[in-house]
């Protein structure tokens, strides 16, 4: 048993490598993000992005698995590569809660481009910043 | 020593012709040729691998400080087939060099030229690039009639230099750029393809970063168009018995293509695992090999210059050999999620007779790897 983790483990270990040296060099919005937002510099929260180009708009999901909250929109202008996304979801008590992050893409021509700007959760405001995988 | 001597400077003068075109990596993103360096001092390593080879020497400057400086003398295939080989330069060679520097500050330099000393004699200087030619001649066919897209029977040859450097859409006006791709004036973009905005921003973003980025530059395939741009050429292997055609790849990392001909359908995108070739289903029309592929990654630049696409891309290309020595490659470009409309383009490659497609591997020292 503890062998047969082992490999598991080594599996894992060598498919992670391998995953994250992936270039993406279509729409450079399209692929898994992830990093954190948060309103200070210790109070973070985690954040996984999908996103996917569909040739007329960017769908996708916030953190995926039973918990994720559907991306509402996504506006990106290509001049200068600021983003809008959107997405909506509840809070704790069941109340609707907004998301509005803002934010540029950064090295454009990196596996790992990065998103950072704003997040405004209800009335929480603070910082986020993504990182393509 | 004499004998040495020529052999560097044929040997060299040729490669220096052709380097640029023969790089793994893009030239104008790794050499500044606006600029001029020359450098003296004894080899201390020789590093004869793909897809450069560089010899390295240490420099006494004016205050008596000593730096070690890495040269890029070319591709050791090209070295070897005009007579270069390993062992033409030492350790210990006291060598004069004139060259491009690289950008930035690092200590690298591409040779224009390289001079043995002591004696001081100039070993070569930039000569018109060697190339091959066949005689005139129908295209080979097989007995069924059909073209052949490899050599006579009983011959040997590949098919080597395009006409053009990079894929644009067919337009009577001829769009400036160099050997990488490069656009001469960026205001041009809109002339190459029919971007969607995004695209285009792209697109830019790799000009205006003189394609440092490129997946290629680290030994990646060269998916789509940009296979029949590669160094080192391509050669077809027709089997029609087994219902395919393979595309055998000189340059990047010597790769194969799978074109099936019996006649199955062609696949549909979502359905299959996606690569930097796609799957790839073929049939004649007349003289003409028509090629549908799909299935497409998005890990690489379908063309030099850098034009971006997305899994959504079908390409249909035309293969015709209107005589011995031409090879007519044409591609319609459908991807909606990049470009407004299906696009086209094309170029001619020229047949290289009696010749094998030599071995070659790219090595990924495309790199700023002497960055010290």
């Amino acid at each position: 048993m503890r062998r047969r983790a082992f490999h598991l483990a080594c599996f894992g270990a060598c498919l992670g490598v391998v995953v994250s040296g992936l270039a993406q060099e279509g729409h450079p919005l399209t692929g898994t993000w992830t990093g954190d937002w948060g309103p200070t510099a210790t109070q973070r929260d985690h954040l996984t992005f999908v996103m996917n180009w569909d040739g007329e708009k960017i769908t996708g999901t916030i953190n995926p698995g039973l918990d994720s909250i559907p991306i509402a929109s996504v506006f990106v202008d290509v001049t200068n590569w600021t983003v809008r996304i959107e997405a909506d979801t509840k809070d704790q008590s069941g109340k609707p809660l907004h998301i509005a992050a803002e934010g540029r893409v950064d090295n454009i021509g990196s596996y790992h481009r990065t998103i950072t700007g704003t997040w405004r959760q209800g009335a929480t405001n603070g910082d986020f910043k993504i990182t393509r995988d | 020593m004499k004998h040495r001597l020529d052999v560097l400077a044929v040997g060299l003068g040729i490669l220096l012709a052709a380097t640029p075109v023969a790089a793994q990596h893009s030239f104008s993103a790794t050499y500044d040729s606006d600029r001029q360096v020359t450098l003296e001092g004894p080899v201390t390593r020789i590093d004869w691998v793909n897809p450069h080879a560089f010899f390295f020497i240490n420099v006494r400057d004016a205050g008596g400080t000593i730096t070690n400086w890495a040269v890029e003398f070319g591709n050791p295939f090209d070295l070897e087939r005009d007579g270069w080989k390993r062992n033409t330069l030492h350790i210990g060679d006291l060598v004069a060099v004139e060259g491009i520097p690289a950008r930035g500050a690092v200590r690298q330099a591409f040779a224009k030229s390289v001079v043995l000393k002591p004696g001081g004699k100039r070993l070569f200087a930039a000569p018109g690039r060697r190339a091959s030619t066949s005689a005139a001649a129908p295209a080979p066919r097989w007995p069924n009639g059909h073209v052949r897209l490899g050599p006579p029977p009983g011959k040997k040859g590949y098919w080597g230099a395009a006409s053009v450097k990079a894929l644009v859409e067919n337009s009577a006006v001829k769009i400036p750029m160099n050997d990488d791709g490069l656009l001469l004036n960026i205001g041009d973009a809109d002339r190459v393809a029919p971007f969607k905005p995004w695209a285009k921003a792209v697109y830019e973003q790799r000009q205006r970063s003189l394609l440092k980025d490129d997946p290629f530059a680290r030994c990646l395939p060269p998916g789509g168009p940009r296979q029949f741009h590669t160094p080192y050429g391509f050669q077809f292997v027709e089997q029609p018995e087994l219902g395919r055609i393979l595309v055998l790849l000189g340059g990047g990392d010597r790769n194969w293509r799978v074109i099936y001909t019996d006649g199955r359908p062609v696949g549909q995108a979502a359905e299959l695992v996606l690569s930097y070739y796609g799957t790839s289903v073929g049939r004649w029309e007349g003289d003409t090999l028509v090629v549908e592929s799909v299935g497409f990654n998005e890990r690489f630049w379908m063309t030099n210059g850098g034009l971006p696409h997305t899994e959504a891309l079908h390409l249909t290309e035309r293969f015709s050999r209107p005589d011995l020595n031409t090879l007519k490659y044409e591609v319609t470009v459908d991807d909606p999620r990049t470009y407004t409309r299906p696009w086209s383009g094309g170029w001619t490659i020229r047949w290289v007779p009696d010749e094998e497609i030599q071995e070659y591997f790219c090595e990924d020292n495309a790199e700023s790897t002497f960055i010290r």
